[in-house]
């Protein structure tokens, strides 16, 4: 049996414990370090927020964040746009769809960042080749997403407008879009996550500006500090972007429950 | 006086659903005597399926007692048959494993031969047979819920709770099923209680047919059903006796089902 | 309900005009890539002929080498990471209350993009096998834990409660009810897992390595040997259809009881 009050009072139990758990992996990272495990190989936490208090300082994070985020946001637009285009046509004419699938299904079982050297030869090694890669990566996710959303619209839906006298067109603005809105949404959300890593992955490999730059760049001087940094950059934007997607999605799509 | 096999004494049940307060069951009390047929009938979300889970030990009531057989209901009870209104059928098993599954567990451990045989006839009894090898993602409804019945008949519990058990089931595969219901329980001396929103299908199966209020659930009306063991189903329903009944029962259930919510 | 919009009334080719629709749209890409190349003189798209000779020229040289190579980082990181993620998953998704402490931590390192530790593994464990082994062994385990920690919170507690009423004892409850509901999740996972080894092997090698895939690309890079560049890129699509191929039988045959059928491209 349980009231109010003690169903609050165990949230805030969990709400300690969880807390608990996030200062001990921290203190046990602090004093592992140096003594369990040699301090250049681990670091600890302190030197990484120095780290990152002195990148903030000399402006250095700023320059780097905005390159990802340019890069991001280039190759997301471009691969999202790009993808759901495809991906109605293909939808739309599924005979397109069977003839062309086992291309795109081969092309999509490359590890696509095995392509970022030749971008880098084609585009260069400025943002355009990593845009480029991110572009790819996201054309297909949304192009997946889009088809199926588009296959998955119940026919009965279309067939009772028509009887009703709607023209095609009618038909794809008031059932087919709306319908396929939730899986575009899912594919966004789902690239998002591939978009970041590609991009971060991306300028680790070959590139002189990012977080993924300076996560290498950090570990080819031993900089291990450097390194946990980035990737301690490089998540508070996961979740960034995780939460400002999820209030957006949340807002649009009531009518799904 | 033989002891009553269920007994529920001024039972409440409360759900706590995000902070609302919901009363299911109000002041409950029921006895359910050895070998004895109650039907409980009521509009939807008036607590029969919560009585259901009393008696089977799922939940604890509020206030009040629960006894199975004299004594205090704790935790899953074990000497009583559950089918579900909602099957939970494991998915990922066959028809045949699904059905099989009690006589696997160690504390009945029936040896393989036997469980086959057994499982086979017991498919034969509720119309599966050839259905062996499916999974229950391939089997319409009524064909799960037949799959269901069959798991809680194969190891002959002493007692049956059914919850709309042939809701979904077509008209003569539902009357086959009242026949077989009676002769099985009359000649096991089963105690069963049996939850439908049925009324013609609570007055025929039952001794005892108990009408529910619309939540909070309490007990309306009680009556015997004068009909007697040797009760012919499918007949039944065109004697003189049973219109009268129906329609004396009818009138309490009818003020509570406009009053009715779904849960 | 879900209606497949195209294949109805007709509207669906024959297998057989499919098939030839698609050999012909395969040759003429070749065609054109040829032409292509021979217009341009090949310096950005090289030809199918010159990839096509490279590709030989490797095969008579050491690409075994360099595809077994990556292999066996795939399997043996797989080999680790597979069934620490699982038992990890298990163990503690049974327990709710130290599942939900641990959720902030959990989610932490699930925002982790493990592919870009991997400069860090290499300069925790330098050249060879090791880093891009235990790359792909930490990408599966995080994989394959997240995916079991939430199928076994998810297990339809109806389902043990019938079990718990038959007289099943906690441990049968476990076998024959949590453990298989939990095979959903885990194939997810597998699923996922499977593609994503070879994409964290590829990475491994790309960024150092003498042997692999990844090293056969970044090295062909280095010397602009384009055709070098596609032939690689070739192998490691072949490999990649293959590993994918794999990941769908699997999880066909494991989960051959679900009515639905997932979309082919869905993950966690």
């Amino acid at each position: 049996m349980t009231t109010a009050p003690s169903r609050d009072r165990s949230g805030l139990l969990i709400l300690a414990g969880q807390v608990l758990v996030i200062l001990l992996v921290l203190a046990a990272w602090y004093f592992a370090s140096g003594t369990l495990v040699k301090k250049f190989i681990l670091s600890d936490p302190i030197s990484v927020a120095q780290t990152i208090a002195a990148w903030i300082r000399d402006g250095s994070l700023w320059q780097h964040l905005v390159v990802t985020l340019q890069t991001l946001l280039f190759g997301y637009g471009i691969g999202a746009v790009c993808g759901i285009a495809a991906g109605l046509a293909f939808g739309v004419f599924p005979r397109v769809d069977s003839v062309v699938s086992p291309y795109i299904v081969a092309i999509y079982a490359l590890p696509k960042i095995a392509l970022l050297p030749l971008f880098v030869i084609l585009l260069g090694i400025g943002i355009a080749s990593k845009v480029a890669l991110v572009a790819v990566v996201v054309f297909f996710i949304l192009l997946f997403s889009t088809r199926d959303g588009v296959r998955d619209v119940d026919a009965d839906l279309g067939a009772v407008l028509r009887l009703m006298g709607a023209g095609q067109m009618e038909i794809n603005r008031k059932v087919l879009i709306p319908a396929t809105l939730p899986w575009v949404y899912t594919g966004l959300r789902v690239a998002t996550g591939y978009a970041l890593t590609t991009t971060v992955v991306g300028e680790a490999l070959s590139s002189n500006r990012g977080l993924g730059f300076l996560i290498e760049s950090s570990s080819v001087r031993f900089d291990s500090a450097g390194v946990f940094a980035a990737i301690v950059v490089v998540v508070a934007l996961s979740f960034l972007i995780t939460g400002v997607l999820g209030r957006f999605e949340a807002a649009s799509s009531r009518w799904r429950s | 006086m033989t002891r009553n096999v269920i007994e529920l004494e001024h039972v409440s049940k409360e759900f706590d659903a995000r902070g609302v307060k919901v009363l299911a069951l109000d002041t409950i009390d029921l006895a359910v005597a050895p070998e004895e047929f109650v039907a409980l009938v009521g509009p939807s979300g008036c607590g029969k399926s919560t009585v259901l889970n009393l008696v089977a030990g799922l939940l604890p009531p509020t206030s009040g007692a629960v006894r199975y057989d004299g004594a205090p209901v704790q935790g899953a009870n074990r000497r009583v048959g559950y089918m579900t209104q909602k099957d939970t059928l494991l998915p990922w098993r066959t028809v045949e494993d699904n059905i099989g599954i009690a006589l696997e567990l160690k504390c009945r451990a029936v040896p393989a031969r036997e469980r086959r045989e057994r499982v086979q006839a017991m498919m034969d009894f509720v119309g599966l047979t050839g259905f062996a090898r499916h999974y229950p993602g391939e089997l319409s409804g009524g064909m799960r819920k037949r799959a269901a019945l069959a798991r809680m008949l194969i190891y002959e519990p002493e007692t049956f709770l059914l919850d709309e058990p042939f809701g979904a089931l077509d008209a003569q595969l539902k009357l086959i099923m009242h026949q077989e219901l009676l002769r099985m329980t009359r000649a096991r001396r089963l105690t069963v209680v049996f939850v439908t929103h049925d009324l013609a299908e609570a007055i025929t199966l039952a001794d005892r047919v108990a009408v529910f209020t619309a939540r909070p659930g309490k007990i309306r009306a009680v009556r015997q059903i004068p009909f007697g063991r040797e009760r012919d189903a499918v007949h039944l329903r065109f004697l003189p006796e049973f219109g009268a009944l129906h329609e004396e029962l009818w009138d309490e259930l009818k003020d509570e089902v406009g009053k009715g919510t779904e849960t | 309900m879900r209606v497949n919009r195209g294949c109805s009334e007709g509207n669906c080719l024959s297998e057989r005009t499919t098939w030839l629709l698609r050999a012909i749209l395969g040759l003429a890409l070749i065609a054109a890539w040829e032409a292509f190349g021979a217009f341009t003189g090949g310096t950005w798209t090289s030809k199918p002929s010159l990839i096509a000779v490279r590709l030989v020229q490797w095969a008579q040289r050491d690409l075994a080498w360099h595809v077994a190579t990556t292999l066996q980082e795939i399997v043996v990181g797989l080999a680790i990471g597979v069934p620490l993620g699982i038992a990890l998953g298990i163990v503690l998704g049974r327990a709710p209350i130290t599942a939900k402490i641990l959720r902030p931590l959990i989610l932490t390192l699930n925002s982790i993009p493990v592919v870009a530790l991997a400069p860090l593994l290499i300069m925790w464990f330098g050249l060879g096998l090791q880093p891009k082994i235990v790359l792909v062994a930490l990408a599966s385990f995080l994989l394959l834990f997240f995916n079991t920690f939430a199928g076994a919170q998810a297990v339809d507690r109806d389902m043990i409660s019938a079990l718990e009423l038959m007289g099943a004892s906690a441990r049968e409850r476990f076998q024959k009810a949590v453990l298989p509901g939990c095979t959903t999740w885990i194939m997810g996972g597998l699923r996922n897992a499977l593609p994503y080894a070879l994409i964290g092997a590829t990475v491994g090698e790309m960024m150092l390595a003498r042997n692999g895939l990844g090293y056969l690309i970044s090295n062909a890079a280095g010397q602009f040997d384009m055709a070098g560049i596609y032939a690689a890129l070739v192998v490691l699509m072949i490999l990649g259809i293959i590993v994918n191929e794999l990941a769908n039988r699997l999880e066909g045959w494991l989960l051959r009881w679900r009515p639905v059928a997932a979309p082919a491209w869905s993950n966690m």
